[in-house]
């Protein structure tokens, strides 16, 4: 997904050396907490149990706005996509790229509660880096063994920094259980792409690194009872995994329907082939995977080596769009993978789908 | 500034949106299938511009960015949507689409300030 504290500025920040407190003045109160050294504010206030707005944690979306009323703060990344908007003069921050200097007194212009209503409190854990493996020319996997375990809703994400790196990075997790004491993970390697560099070269595997979670919105519950429609391109396929591993612990399929299109760019492309034919199977006729090849025209309307994964040829959103005319009743959909196949998928649900915005569940990343 | 002249309303097709140019002042003339909105040409949330990130459907404008939508016909505000959405008064005079604009209608991003004193409480 994406990113970057930098890790140079960090160096170079005139950082406190014990805690500071903290008063942030919300539509809802006054909440105090106690901020690190080194530590962001948005961090210090979540794993206090604030819910403090956000989204993607890592400086690009912009949500995590805030203002600094009193006290020296230090901003990480000032350059950061989601500060273009802010007001600096009036001392206006990002809250996951700034870390507290000395005590201040910061305003969030929202609605804050002292604990989260659903989700879990996220804290800060490290893990070793272990299990690293390929699943295709780009793609890699991978899994952290966390020094305490960690409960998590399947479609949740964490923040992984690793040490030398540039960078703080959100990731879904690919499974799903209770108290994980480890988490799988996986990365699309980018050009230039630093953290999916390292995992692919020689250091990663075994080396320690800092995890911070879960955070994320668009998660999965069975007690909703709905259908689930997921749409997914890459790596965005991560949190899908999640979903369909919790939903078939529940027993879901059984009594509802579930819909995954995976878009990739070729048949060689596609990844977690087993598993989905395997959950296919599991469901008994009441869950529906799809790989959309948006280069490559299958040859046939089934996988040839993964029976159950049905083969598609286009955009994701496209196959989608086709496959679903009549069949949105009642149901919940989730959207991951890069910016524009996420806008065109929610182009589909709305003007195709008819889905108010409420049944749609995204990270908002950009 | 009084009637201003935007389109046809042939030019926006049902469930669209359309950027026109009224004497220098950009607006956006939404058709939700059984009738025409006249609003600013960004959304209230982030500044996206409407007539790229907004669809329409079930007379709701959504703006694909944060999923702020609105119904176009009472104007409610719909989901986790936190602004209202402002709008020029309209008329449909001989297949012509006619805005009153007496001023530019905007967000103020620059001017309002959720920050003010008044805006938190102070328990």
């Amino acid at each position: 997904m994406t990113s970057l504290a930098r890790a140079d500025d960090l160096a170079a920040a005139p950082l406190a050396r014990e805690n500071c407190a903290v008063s942030v003045e919300t539509k809802s109160g006054v909440f105090g907490f106690d901020c690190a050294p080194g530590e962001t504010l948005l961090y210090a206030g979540l794993r206090h149990g604030l819910t403090l707005p956000h989204e993607c944690a890592t400086g690009t979306c912009g949500t995590c706005r805030g203002r600094v009323m009193t006290g020296e703060v230090d901003v990480a990344w000032e350059e950061a996509p989601g500060a273009a908007r802010l007001k600096r003069d009036k001392g206006d921050v990002l809250l996951c790229q700034t870390r507290a200097v000395g005590d201040c007194v910061l305003r969030v212009p929202a609605e804050v509660a002292a604990k989260p209503a659903r989700h879990q409190i996220p804290a800060y854990r490290t893990g070793l880096m272990e299990n690293i493996r390929r699943l295709t020319g780009d793609v890699i996997s991978f899994e952290v063994a966390l020094s305490a375990p960690m409960d998590f809703d399947a479609g949740q994400f964490v923040v992984v920094e690793a040490p030398g790196l540039e960078g703080a990075r959100a990731y879904s997790m690919v499974n799903f259980t209770r108290s994980a004491d480890r988490i799988e993970l996986v990365v699309k390697r980018k050009p230039s792409g630093g953290f999916g560099d390292w995992l692919f070269g020689a250091t990663a595997e075994g080396a320690k690194v800092k995890v911070f979670g879960p955070l994320g919105r668009a998660t999965f519950h069975a007690d909703e009872h709905k259908n689930l429609l997921m749409i997914a391109g890459g790596s965005g396929i991560a949190g899908m995994m999640s979903i369909l591993a919790s939903a078939a612990e529940a027993d879901h399929f059984r009594t509802r329907k579930g819909y995954v299109f995976f878009g990739v760019r070729t048949l060689a492309d596609g990844f977690y082939l087993q598993e989905f034919a395997q959950r296919v199977a599991e469901a008994q006729g009441n869950l529906e995977v799809t790989l959309a090849l948006s280069h490559e025209d299958p040859a046939g309307a089934d996988h040839p080596d993964h029976p159950g994964v049905k083969l598609a040829s286009g955009m994701v959103h496209e196959v989608a769009g086709r496959a679903m005319a009549g069949r949105y009743d009642d149901l919940i959909a989730y959207v991951a993978g890069p910016p524009p196949m996420v806008d065109g998928a929610l182009r589909t649900l709305i003007t195709q789908g008819g889905l108010s915005p409420s049944a749609i569940r995204y990270d908002k990343f950009g | 500034m009084s009637w201003t002249y935007l389109c046809d309303a042939a030019d926006v097709a049902p469930n669209s949106l359309k950027l026109v140019d009224a004497n220098d002042i950009r607006v956006v003339v939404a058709n939700y299938g059984s009738g025409f909105r006249a609003i600013p040409p960004i959304c209230p949330h982030m500044e996206e511009p409407l007539d790229e990130s907004g669809v329409i459907a079930n007379c709701v404008l959504t703006c694909t960015k944060h999923l702020w939508a609105w119904n176009l016909i009472s104007l409610e505000l719909l989901g986790e949507t936190e602004k209202p959405l402002k709008t020029y008064e309209l008329k449909e005079e001989d297949g012509k689409l006619l805005a009153f604009i007496a001023e530019e209608l905007t967000y103020d991003f620059e001017e309002e300030d959720d920050m003010d004193d008044d805006f938190f409480s102070k328990s």
